[in-house]
């Protein structure tokens, strides 16, 4: 516990958890309420998309596809970034060193570290519902909408929600380890979330078994899953794998990823 | 181990790199003892301290630390280390730190307020680090050192870019400590340093060329400073 509460002391703290949270929050208001409000209004809307499409996508009981189908591309992308960051900067600034030296065993500080980065992921997973709830329920009430609240459809969205920002914090660590620092670890993370799979998608289109291996990379894992709960329109959502495979796939990512990185973390030398 | 040693180091062998950087060395640290490993940079000082705090894997020898192995688990919260690149976050403020710290170490967070005292840095807990000078950033990494009840203090360094005024305060800290039972083994390639240690370390080339008082060290050599004690130590072993 001491290890969680200290990393959670200095996440909590920290500018770049703030920045990051920022961000992401400002990024899905704007692609989930703004732009659609603004084409529902007169917008030219190029994507052929209904009115009755752009209404139920804001309506307050929709609210749980809104924040899944966020996650698999960008929202995993900023969630992979702090992760790399809150395990890379401990290099960066060679503070891994008096932990490890003095502080608990190595495992304990691993499980503070990946303690904390989780109770940070349920509240950001959380306070998206909560912020986009509020945006729906505005938009709702401004238009004049009939509207109700979230039913159990959401907990299932945010059940995914959640399972999907663990599978990019677990690659954000994994890397932050791995590369021993954080710059690394972030371009390399970005450059897998936001390009690699979605070039491996286009040579899927002439390969047949890239096409079968991009569906259950970690990006195609999580935008099956999102594309399962009902998460659709977003880029990086996916419909080709059930819900249940998809699942299994991110849970398998989660425990390959967190294990390589405590089991790294604990055999190597603090060289 | 005898009694008396907080540290006892035999046959110590480390390759680095490829290369080996310490050579057969062995010495004995005595408790509640000032310690100072003294040599030109690059001659193995931080190895063996790394090698004391138990980070260091070695080819050959042991190293014991108040009674254990070094690097067993139960030393972990007896042992404070300040490395020679000062370790603290560069973008939360001195407080924030060492509250971080605190936490890690299961330090009492009062311990906060009496280490910055220690170490001179009342005035500055709000700042953040990076903005700093070098010595206050060096005073943050000694302050983490000093949280808790460590019996050994590991000290890497810890005077660079000190003014005099400031060095003199933190070696009165630590024959203070010293004087509480506390033992530091405490780095410097600084030898106007050596005088104020109980105990030597002379190191050259991954090894040791001297492990002694300073006053023994200047009646064996029949010179009238350390500095000139160390160098002729070197033409000894050379010539040897």
């Amino acid at each position: 516990m001491g290890s969680v509460k200290a990393e959670l002391l200095r996440l909590w703290k920290w500018p770049a958890t703030w920045v990051l949270i920022g961000v992401w929050l400002v990024m899905t208001l704007t692609f989930g309420y703004v732009f659609n409000y603004l084409a529902l209004n007169g917008g030219t809307n190029t994507r052929d998309l209904s009115q009755q499409q752009l209404i139920s996508a804001m309506q307050p009981e929709n609210v749980g596809a809104a924040v899944v189908r966020g996650l698999p591309m960008f929202g995993g992308a900023i969630i992979l970034v702090l992760a790399a960051l809150a395990v890379g900067s401990g290099y960066g600034w060679g503070t891994w060193k008096t932990t490890l030296t003095a502080g608990p065993r190595r495992v304990s500080a691993m499980a503070g570290t990946l303690g904390a980065l989780g109770i940070i992921v349920v509240v950001l997973v959380a306070l998206t519902f909560v912020v986009d709830l509020g945006a729906a329920v505005v938009v709702a009430t401004v238009e004049g909408w009939d509207w109700s609240l979230p039913g159990f459809d959401a907990v299932e969205a945010l059940g995914a929600s959640l399972l999907i920002a663990a599978m990019w914090t677990g690659f954000g660590v994994f890397l932050g380890v791995v590369t021993k620092g954080p710059a690394l670890s972030v371009g390399l993370g970005l450059m897998w979330a936001i390009v690699t799979e979605n070039l491996l998608r286009g040579v899927g289109s002439l390969l047949g078994p890239v096409e079968s291996l991009t569906k259950v990379l970690p990006g195609g894992s999580a935008g099956n899953l999102a594309g399962a709960v009902g998460g659709s329109g977003a880029p990086g959502v996916l419909n080709d794998l059930s819900g249940t495979t998809a699942a299994l796939f991110l849970v398998g990512y989660v425990v390959v990823f967190v294990g390589a990185a405590t089991l790294l973390k604990v055999r190597r030398d603090l060289v | 181990m005898t009694s008396s040693a907080a540290v006892e180091v035999k046959g110590l062998r480390v390759h680095r790199g490829g290369r080996l950087v310490l050579r057969d060395v062995s010495c004995t640290i005595p408790q509640g003892s000032v310690t100072g490993l003294l040599g030109p940079s690059g001659c193995g000082k931080t190895t063996l301290m790394r090698a004391v705090v138990g980070v260091q894997i070695v080819s050959g020898g042991s190293v014991s630390v108040l009674g254990a192995p070094a690097g067993s688990p139960g030393l972990r919260n007896r042992i404070g280390y300040a490395t020679q690149n000062p370790s603290v976050y560069g973008d939360l403020t001195v407080a924030e730190n060492l509250r971080y710290f605190c936490a890690v170490l299961r330090a009492p967070r009062s311990d906060v307020a009496r280490v910055v005292d220690e170490v001179g840095l009342g005035g500055h807990e709000g700042q953040l680090v990076s903005s700093l000078s070098g010595g206050e950033l060096s005073r943050t990494s000694l302050a983490v050192a000093l949280l808790g009840t460590p019996e050994l203090l590991v000290l890497d360094e810890p005077t660079v870019g000190l003014d005099p005024l400031l060095r003199d305060e933190l070696w009165t800290l630590f024959r203070t400590l010293a004087s509480r039972g506390v033992t530091l083994l405490v780095s410097s390639h600084v030898m106007d340093e050596a005088a104020r240690c109980e105990r030597l370390l002379l190191m050259r080339d991954g090894a040791l060329l001297a492990d002694d008082t300073p006053s023994a060290l200047l009646a064996q050599t029949g010179t009238g400073d350390l500095e000139q004690a160390f160098l002729s130590l070197v033409r000894e072993s050379e010539a040897a």
